[in-house]
């Protein structure tokens, strides 16, 4: 029952938070959110799975399956349990949201109350996602989350609030509901009584889809690969799916943002590892080269889009289209540290994307602009933020003994040695050459506006961050500093979650 | 010469047609109303005569629903129109189109 | 003996407590952390001599501490699984280079008492920081057992020395340098990390020593001729053995990717004698050197080093001919020397690559510390033309930096001679019998006439001739911690060359090469990690000029020793004047195009602004109009679909009324239709 205790505590700390007033609403989210952080943090320590949460074999810590809704043939049910891949991503969630909150405690000046719910309404729903291993209640909270979200850039973004927070509302609930009807004409084609996703998971690995209102089952599957896998990369986002993340980002809130390339784009990949890599074997291997493709892509044009950028948010936002490119490749190598560094690049990327907009937004806090055009030498006022913000940069570079360089290497090895992927390394190598790309623009940003002379185009009185702003960020940079010398800390559990997986493949 | 099944439905199907050429053609709001009475009452028609011929009741339980209905659209309706009045000074069903788009 | 292995560690962490000790109270400490950061390099240095001891009286030491990650990974020779571990290896090469980084650490961070502190510098807590953080990452680069572990740790000083070339960060030029730095050698370190997973993905191991060791993968895979991702396995070991030779270039600055390396003299003297002359560009050298069991195994890479090296060495010279900064002289000769290191390496000459590593770091740092001495004198004045007549004022600076030009130049009896002819007469033996050798011979040998000619340039416009500033004619006074320092090093720039005297060894039969006997393990160290091991396996032949190898010893020497006092006399022709003259002004064009260093930092930042930063902007075009209209245009096509469709909607109930009517009979005609009820 431990889940449902955290799922439960987050509620109704969300809807206690609503209630109160004002001004202590910012006090008493963080107070609240430090009992999901502490229970899945005790989750952690106590984790006692092992496999696959999907996979013949898997031990799922804290399961619990009860019924809830008979619908004819199928069973809905509520159904939660954690495995190595969804446990990491339920800490990250839970740390993260209680980072983010305190570093809103600056920039959130209206409606505190609704503001810090609305961020624990996100949390919920998006450890709900993590857990869930029912298809409806999964994308019950699939749906859930991008309510918040879209109130939160709605509300209390930047000028052009609006246009992007329908954008990613309309944008990403379309690619939802061509996941949904995808899912539900391979469900209806599947010898399944219920909508559990181990259940269905079995059914693939055992023959896949029959046919079904008179389409073979191959191409049934083949359709839904498809089909899922545009859904979900609308998420992540992929290229050429990704245009409305900078908008999301540069007109959401700092903790939006955070939360938002923290956490929301990793349920995409999440999805895809739990969905399109898992249950369609078959299918990766027709479709890895182009897949493999959309990843270097995705690596190489969204870090030429950020190299393009003058606005700090933009570029961290273009280059989350970069990382995430990684993720990608990781997982169309299917091989062990390829996908198991796919899943640590979710972790690793949510803890130096949420330090880098935490960072960026304590400049803005300071400065009230953004552009790289408008400030330089701001090293000279705020040496602890900037410092922060060096050390958050060199980590996205991928600065060995920092989560992103082991994630990176973990994928780039996966990749290299990949069986299923043709050209694989050649692959690899073109990809990689993101690493050069990234260490380009930041640098050139990071000149431009911590260095040199200071100089600032706005009228504000640049002072030090006050400490509230940088004790979050001090927190990021510890665990991805921990996660880079250490990654076994949580990269054995990926792994051996990882590995019934690529049993199924035919990974010799 | 006795009334068989065929009568009614061709006397149901005659009213049906008035109501719906009233619905059709007329602007004021209380023909309009008059209009719908008279298609459901060929509905009724309908209902009894079928319930006659089959020798079930059911049918004629429905007329009685569809009776009680009428009764509370008519209810309903006079009251739009009367609000509908009280703001247009007129009860022409064409006049009030803000609620199209 | 155990006891030195054991504390091995220590030699690693002390300067990393050092970093943790000024970061957080650097603040409040007298001399602002200099004081730990002393204390820890002193501490490394001795326990690296402990280290020296242990290995010479027999030991060897290998062990993993930490296994940084672990799992199942399917390699080209039949590996099942793959770990990741840190440790460290111990043997005569790495602790050899222990001493140099650990002393040459603990002396600047001396100099830096005289240098920073009593300049009145502001942010000396983050400088000594930052050295602490580089000791640390240099010294675990040295002792890594593994090529992973080298890497982070190559990666790791190279940020340092982005923070430490960025330390006047208020200023312009600096911060661009510490850019410009960080990224030309990233884009080697692309090539190295790509060099690492080639490696590991073929052969499922990355430890540098012992049978599991992927040297030894390599070699038995060449024996198998099973073919490694469809290469031969003897192309595959080239390939990856320059993919790591990418950040070998990178960070030990060689031709193409050298130009960083002079605008990195941004930094103060303290971080550039210690980072980009003496330990961290000696970081690429020494990579080579480690894993030179790899390198042997491929002809063709040995020859790509041996060329780039003879390249450079000539290339970086002649760019040293005509700079007026006392510290890009430097650079220049900085570039240059490690090219010579290359080229040593690149024609199987492994102790004279190592020996001219050790040389090079002593009197390259005492050149800068002694630069840096001069600076302080010169009020931070850099430029020669505004020095001269400083031999007098400031003797401890003059007679140590002359030691230091003397070794430089290569002149008997000082430390460079031994192994810049060493290196040059290891070059000819291979040329002769590979012609394409001999090119990277002459290349080598016509530098030691610009080295000599640079070099001597400097010492005379700095210290000879009469005072031509303000600032030259009234120096301010160094004190004992610049001084000590340069001692020091000016000593070890005279005699470090006894270590291997290997012509004289020649010459006479006297057993006096213990350098050689050192790397050679002889007195300790690892079978496979020897001289001879390397030996054996570099494929190339020799031959000696006239069928004796004293007439070649001789010729080669005196070759080179005579260009190199001929360059030397050439400038004191030149320049021990009273007043001396721009000569290098009658070049005309051929030095225009040296001041501009060959058009290299030109093409580089055009590959940079002009054509990176346009396609970035184009692709931001692009994705705004293309990608993002696709996504807009689809909301306003169905805007305005609609649009156009809302107009059913009149709002007069008549018309839904015939609507529904019109609709109703429409569905019960296709239902007949369909139905066939009108047939």
């Amino acid at each position: 029952m431990m889940i449902e205790t955290l799922l439960a505590v987050t509620f109704a700390g969300a809807l206690v938070t609503f209630l109160a007033p004002n001004r202590i609403a910012g006090k008493l989210a963080f107070a609240i959110s430090l009992i999901p952080a502490g229970l899945s943090l005790w989750l952690f320590t106590a984790f006692d799975g092992s496999g696959n949460a999907l996979l013949e074999g898997g031990e799922l810590a804290w399961e619990n399956q009860a019924t809830w809704i008979s619908l004819g043939a199928y069973d809905i049910s509520w159904y939660v349990g954690l495995d190595g891949i969804s446990l990491p991503l339920v800490v990250l969630t839970t740390i993260l949201t209680t980072l983010a909150i305190v570093s809103s405690w600056t920039p959130i000046d209206m409606r505190e109350s609704q503001f810090y719910g609305l961020v624990l309404f996100i949390e919920a729903n998006l450890i709900g996602v993590f857990v869930a291993l029912d298809f409806f209640m999964w994308f019950i909270f699939w749906e859930a989350v991008l309510i918040p979200m879209y109130l939160l850039i709605g509300v209390w973004g930047g000028p052009r609030r609006k246009y992007a927070a329908i954008k990613f509302f309309i944008y990403t609930n379309v690619a939802s509901l061509l996941m949904f009807g995808a899912f539900m004409v391979l469900v209806f084609s599947l010898e399944v009584t219920s909508f559990a996703l181990p259940e269905i998971a079995q059914a693939m690995v055992n023959g896949g889809p029959e046919s079904f209102a008179g389409v073979a089952g191959s191409t049934i599957a083949s359709l839904v690969f498809v089909a899922m896998f545009i859904g979900f990369a609308v998420k992540v986002p992929v290229v050429p799916f990704h245009t409305w993340l900078p908008d999301a980002h540069v007109e959401a809130p700092t903790p939006a943002s955070v939360l938002l390339a923290g956490v929301l784009l990793k349920m995409g990949t999440y999805a895809l590892l739990r969905f399109n890599f898992t249950m369609f074997p078959d299918q990766l291997e027709v479709y890895a080269i182009p897949i493999a493709a959309i990843a270097v892509i995705s690596v190489i044009y969204g870090a030429m889009l950020a190299l393009a950028q003058t606005d700090l948010k933009r570029i961290v936002a273009y280059s989350s289209v970069s990382s995430m490119g990684y993720v990608i490749l990781g997982l169309i190598a299917f091989t062990h540290f390829g996908v198991g560094g796919a899943t640590f690049q979710m972790v690793s990327h949510g803890l130096i994307s949420g330090l880098m907009f935490m960072a960026v937004g304590v400049i803005y806090n300071a400065t009230h602009t953004r552009m790289v055009t408008d400030m330089s030498g701001m090293a000279d006022r705020m040496p602890i933020a900037v410092g922060i913000l060096i050390a958050g940069a060199f980590g996205y570079m991928g600065l060995p003994l920092m989560s992103g360089f082991a994630a990176e290497y973990f994928i780039f090895f996966g990749a290299f040695g990949s069986d299923m992927l043709m050209y694989a390394p050649a692959f690899t190598a073109l990809a990689m050459f993101g690493i050069v790309i990234v260490a380009g623009y930041l640098l050139f940003a990071m000149q431009r506006t911590l260095f040199g002379p200071y100089r600032l185009e706005t009228d504000y009185e640049v002072g030090r961050a006050p400490l509230h702003d940088v004790a979050p960020m001090f927190v990021l940079l510890g665990l991805i500093i921990a996660l880079g010398v250490a990654p076994e800390l949580i990269f054995e559990m990926i792994l051996d979650s990882v590995d019934p997986i690529l049993d199924l493949g035919g990974d010799a | 010469m006795s009334v068989g099944i065929e009568h009614y439905v061709i006397l149901s199907l005659a009213l049906f047609c008035i109501g719906l050429f009233g619905v059709l053609t007329r602007r004021n709001a209380l023909m309009f109303l008059m209009s719908v009475e008279l298609m459901l009452n060929a509905a009724n028609i309908n209902l009894i005569a079928f319930a006659f011929y089959h020798g079930n009741l059911t049918g004629q339980v429905f007329a009685l629903f569809t009776m009680a209905l009428a009764a509370a659209e008519v209810a309903v309706g006079l009251g739009i129109i009367l609000v509908l009045y009280r703001n247009f000074r007129d009860v022409d069903v064409t006049v009030p189109s803000a609620m199209r788009w | 003996m155990e006891t030195a292995f054991e504390l091995a560690p220590a030699i690693v962490l002390l300067p990393l407590a050092a970093f943790v000790v000024a970061l957080l109270v650097g603040e409040y400490m007298p001399k602002k952390g200099a004081l730990a950061g002393i204390a820890a390099t002193a501490g490394s240095l001795l326990l690296s001599l402990y280290v020296v001891a242990a290995v010479a009286t027999g030991g060897e030491h290998q062990e993993t501490y930490f296994t940084w990650a672990a799992g199942d990974a399917f390699s080209e020779t039949g590996e099942s699984a793959i770990e990741f571990t840190f440790g460290i290896l111990l043997d005569p090469l790495s602790a050899l280079m222990l001493v140099i980084v650990s002393l040459i650490a603990f002396l600047v961070h001396v100099f830096s008492l005289g240098y920073m502190n009593d300049e009145g510098e502001t942010g000396l807590r983050r400088y000594y920081a930052e050295l602490g953080l580089f000791t640390f990452s240099m010294l675990a680069f040295v002792v890594a057992d593994n090529l992973l572990m080298a890497f982070m740790f190559f990666e790791l000083v190279g940020l340092c020395s982005y923070l430490l070339i960025g330390f006047w960060f208020r200023t312009e030029s600096a911060p661009s340098a510490a850019k410009k730095a960080f990224l030309v050698t990233r884009f080697g370190d692309y090539f190295f990390l790509l060099g690492v997973v080639a490696i590991g993905a073929t052969f499922g191991t990355l430890a540098f020593q012992g049978d599991n060791s992927f040297v030894a993968a390599a070699s038995d895979a060449i024996e198998g001729g099973e073919p490694l991702f469809g290469f031969e396995p003897r192309t595959w070991v080239t390939i990856t053995g320059l993919l790591v030779l990418g950040g070998v270039i990178g960070k030990s600055a060689q031709f193409p990717l050298h130009t960083w390396l002079p605008d990195a003299m941004e930094g103060p003297t303290t971080v550039s004698a210690l980072i980009h002359a003496a330990t961290m560009v000696a970081a690429g050298v020494y990579l080579v050197a480690r894993m030179f069991g790899y390198y042997a195994l491929s002809p063709t890479a040995l020859a790509i080093i041996a060329l780039v090296g003879g390249f450079t060495a000539l290339f970086a010279a002649t760019m040293g001919v005509v700079k007026d900064d006392i510290k890009q002289v430097l650079a220049y000769s900085t570039i240059s020397q490690y090219g010579y290191m290359m080229l040593g390496l690149g024609v199987g000459g492994y102790v004279a690559g190592v020996f001219h590593l050790m040389n090079h770091a002593f009197f390259k740092a005492l050149l800068f510390l002694g630069a840096g001495a001069v600076i302080v004198l010169m009020h931070h004045e850099q430029n020669m033309w505004k020095m001269g007549g400083l031999k007098d004022k400031a003797p401890v600076t003059y007679y140590t930096f002359l030691a230091g030009a003397l070794a430089l130049a290569g002149i008997v009896p000082f430390s460079g001679f031994w192994s810049k002819d060493e290196i040059l007469f290891d070059a000819i033996l291979v040329g002769l019998n590979e012609p394409i050798f001999l090119v990277a011979y002459a290349m080598g040998l016509l530098a030691v006439f610009f080295t000599g000619f640079y070099t001597f340039r400097m010492v005379f416009l700095t210290f000879h001739g009469e005072p031509r500033s303000e600032a030259a004619r009234d120096p301010h006074p160094v004190g004992w911690n610049i001084k000590f320092p340069l001692l020091t090093l000016g000593v070890l720039a005279l005699v470090a060359g006894v270590a291997n005297l290997a012509p004289v060894y020649k010459l006479t039969g006297l057993e006096i090469t213990y350098l050689e006997f050192w790397l050679d393990g002889q007195y300790g160290g690892y079978a496979d990690l020897t001289y001879t091991a390397y030996g054996d396996t570099v494929p190339f032949g020799t031959e000696y000029i006239a069928g004796s190898e004293t007439i070649t010893l001789l010729i080669a020497a005196g070759l080179g020793l005579g260009l190199a006092v001929a360059g030397a006399i050439f400038a004191m022709v030149l320049y021990n004047v009273p007043e001396p003259e721009p000569h290098t002004e009658n070049l005309g064009s051929a030095r225009t195009v040296l001041r501009s260093n060959y058009y290299q930092d030109e093409y580089q930042v055009w590959i940079a602004e002009n054509l990176s930063l346009p396609l970035a902007r184009t692709a931001d075009r692009f994705d705004q109009s293309v990608i993002d209209g696709v996504v807009n245009g689809v909301s306003s096509v169905s805007l305005f679909g609609s649009s156009r469709m809302k107009r059913l909607q009149t709002g007069v109930v008549t018309n839904y009324a015939a609507l529904m009517i019109v609709g109703f009979i429409a569905l019960l005609l296709v239902l007949g239709v369909l139905g066939g009820w009108f047939v």
